[in-house]
């Protein structure tokens, strides 16, 4: 039942679209040429420097799926998420619950816990490298341990979760923030009238009209840390023995594709990554209707 | 639903091309090194600067210095940029692929041949012709050969240095536990020894007579195998005799210097350059380019170079020809075959490898040269430090080049990791471990031949 567009309103569209056109005309050369490069790729011995591809069918596929170090590194980055997603969010819910409510100070410690996305990440992570180190560490140091943080397989997948949660709290933390400022007063008066405390309240009011805002952060700090690179890159070294057990499946890609220029192989490794993400997503939205509170 | 679908593909979509822009992201991000860098480290002939990429931060201000000289004379900036050693090829990669290569930088054994034959760099026959500072018979025969394209014999690059290896000693913890230094009648059963007492004597010190990672190939474990009798990269580049019973012997002398040195969990958090300037380790094995390094460092005046060791195969007690080998490599200064300024490009290279440039850089103790004959004014330019022990390696010793196939970098990765050396560089008790990593390290090498 569409009513036809009056000569104001195509005038109108007309320079919607001229409005969107950078941004449309961006994505289409930075994200979408290449995506469908990457499809393509994957089904292709690469030759060098992008020149002379070769189809090959589903070869890298088999090759790929055949492969253990694609599904341990897969799982590698499952246990980062697992990581880094809730405690993530869990620890920016509850600051920024304490950073609204009027103290003093309030926007020096928002600044305080927001300074670490503001760092580049390659500083962090090698801030971070030394504060770990088994022989000179500062960690180790204070606490006259020997642990070797990100050198021994059992625990260098939680050292590398740890710079993860403290790199993305600030980042969470504005969101809720905004987030709780939708959320209007009067609500909490009533409550405060009705006689529940400051816990009940947090739970009965705060939590489900902040669900949206909570999704919004699950859903895309999912896809940020399955996609996470920088971290195991910079703080690891290549000879460092944990690394099987911990590289991202975008570490093996880069591996694949950069270092070894296989851009083939590389190009199949993500399009596991987006199955996998794909399936995730689906699975999510499912959930969102029953989840999330929408007042 | 539909709707639904669209979306859930295009958030996922979104989410595969982080992952691809989160590579190619942190290639460029180191490519700067530095905001000052413009973006496109490419062919911007506009300005009149040359653009040049190197990976050695030790090198940078030799290197300017005689860039500037050059600028005074043509007119034309050099802008040199220091990209460190893995973003460098990744970078020079994605550039000669989208067509924005820097103008001048340089090549490597490791991938010298590929970039020749898919005709990224600009041949320099026409002009080395033409030029009466370059003739190609004064520089070191390999490193010249090297950028030679094997099918047309045209020549791509000009040598820029060479470099050998020799064995570093911190005398301070060798006079500390009482240990005679090395000098250049050890063999590596005297280096395992010496290295024996002083982890023993420097346990509570933290201090340890040796250190060596699996990384450290050229400068290491490369130089032993090669002593045994032993090739990783054989002379036609074709296979390995690592898994080889010499190899496997080399090997085993590495396991046994192993379990006496710095463990691998130390060295891969660390390093070996870092440990040794913080007086950790005794004894490490280095090569020339990392002199300044170590002669800038304060407790420089402790420091001391000797030959490498040999492996006294024959058993007479002493070093014959074959028994003692350094690694030998040498870099090579190309130009972009899509670069604006073609002329000016090899002008500058030129300069460089005159036999002008070539002395002012040893002079300077950037490196050692590319040319023959000038290995007096780099020895000169380390007062105080001898570091004879290099140019002796060529003189008394045999020299051997660097491994390489038409892709390197695949299997020599993959030697230092789980899948090879890895694990017996972690538990070098075991024999048996070392032994199966040799096989294994047959095994990649061939294979990642056979892919080429």
């Amino acid at each position: 039942m569409k009513k036809k567009m009056t000569e104001a309103e195509k005038r109108e569209a007309r320079w919607a679209y001229l409005f969107v056109a950078p941004t449309i005309i961006g994505l289409l050369i930075l994200n979408f040429y290449p995506i469908f490069n990457t499809v393509y790729q994957s089904f292709c011995k690469t030759g060098d420097f992008g020149k002379g591809n070769v189809f090959v069918g589903l070869a890298n596929y088999s090759k790929v799926l055949a492969a253990g170090e694609t599904w341990q590194s897969l799982w590698n980055t499952i246990k980062y998420a697992l990581i880094e997603v809730p405690f993530g969010i869990v620890i920016a819910l509850i600051l920024a619950v304490l950073l609204n409510k009027k103290i003093a100070g309030r926007s020096f410690y928002r600044t305080i816990f927001f300074l670490p996305m503001v760092c580049a990440p390659a500083a962090v992570a090698m801030v971070w490298k030394w504060l770990y180190n088994t022989q000179f560490g500062l960690l180790n140091n204070i606490f006259h341990s020997k642990i070797a943080w990100i050198s021994d397989p059992k625990i260098a997948w939680i050292s590398i979760g740890i710079i993860g949660v403290w790199s993305i709290i600030g980042y969470n933390m504005v969101l809720f923030i905004s987030g709780l400022q939708e959320i209007p007063g009067d609500y909490y008066e009533a409550a405060s009238i009705d006689g529940a405390n400051g816990l009940r309240q947090f739970f009965s009011i705060t939590v489900p009209l902040l669900s949206p805002t909570t999704f919004f952060i699950v859903q895309t700090r999912i896809i940020g840390a399955l996609t996470i690179f920088d971290l195991m890159f910079m703080v690891m070294d290549k000879t460092n023995v944990a690394l099987p057990k911990v590289q991202s499946i975008v570490y093996l890609f880069y591996q694949y594709s950069f270092t070894n220029g296989n851009k083939g192989y590389g190009a199949t490794i993500v399009m596991v990554l987006l199955v996998f993400i794909m399936a995730l997503t689906w699975i999510l939205q499912q959930a969102e209707k029953k989840i999330v509170y929408h007042a | 639903m539909k709707k639904k679908l669209v979306a859930l593909t295009l958030a996922a979509l979104m989410a595969l091309s982080m992952a691809a822009c989160g590579g190619s992201g942190s290639g460029s991000g180191g490519a700067s090194g530095g905001d000052a860098a413009p973006a496109d480290g490419g062919s911007s002939a506009a300005g009149g600067t040359l653009q040049v990429n190197i990976w050695d931060n030790n090198q940078l201000a030799g290197l300017q210095q005689i860039a500037d000289e050059w600028s005074a004379e043509s007119g034309v900036k050099v802008q040199i940029n220091v990209v460190d050693w893995d973003n460098y090829w990744t970078l020079l990669e994605a550039g000669a692929s989208g067509g924005q290569m820097p103008d001048v930088f340089w090549m490597h054994s490791n991938t010298a041949q590929m970039y020749m034959e898919n005709d990224l760099l600009l041949p320099l026959d026409d002009y080395i012709a033409a030029d009466d500072a370059i003739d190609l018979s004064n520089y070191y025969e390999g490193v010249v050969e090297l950028y030679k394209r094997d099918d047309n014999g045209v020549q791509y690059a000009l040598p820029k240095d060479h470099d050998t290896i020799a064995l570093l000693y911190n005398k301070a913890i060798f006079d500390k536990y009482g240990v005679d230094y090395p000098t250049d009648d050890w063999t590596w059963e005297d280096v395992y020894e010496a290295a024996a007492k002083i982890t023993e004597a420097g346990a509570a010190d933290g201090v340890y007579g040796y250190a060596l990672n699996s990384s450290n190939n050229q400068d290491g474990w490369y130089n032993v195998i090669y002593d045994y009798g032993a090739q990783v990269i054989t002379d036609d580049h074709k296979g390995t005799t690592i898994g080889s019973a010499e190899g496997k012997a080399a090997m085993e002398m590495v396991r046994k210097i192993l379990t006496v040195a710095a463990p691998q969990t130390v060295v891969a958090e660390t390093g070996t350059d870092s440990l040794f300037n913080s007086g950790l380790a005794a004894m490490i094995t280095q090569g020339s380019w990392m002199i300044n390094t170590f002669y800038t460092n304060e407790n420089s005046a402790n420091y001391a170079w000797a030959m490498l060791p040999y492996a006294d195969t024959n058993g007479n007690g002493a070093c014959d020809a074959g028994e003692r080998y350094s690694a030998y490599n040498g870099l090579g200064w190309a130009a972009s075959a899509a670069t604006a300024m073609p002329d000016e490009a090899y002008s500058l290279i030129s300069y460089f490898c005159s036999e002008k440039g070539q002395k002012e850089q040893a002079q300077l103790g950037v490196t050692m040269g590319g040319m023959k004959g000038i290995s007096a004014e780099f020895a000169n330019a380390f007062e105080g430090m001898d570091v004879s022990a290099f140019t002796r390696a060529e003189e008394e010793g045999d020299l051997f080049f660097r491994p390489y196939t038409r892709n390197t970098t695949v299997w020599e990765d993959a030697l230092q990791q789980g899948g090879a050396f890895l694990p017996a560089w972690q538990d070098p008790s075991d024999p048996a471990i070392m032994e199966a990593a040799c096989d294994n390290a047959q095994k990649i090498i061939e294979d990642a031949i056979a892919a080429e």
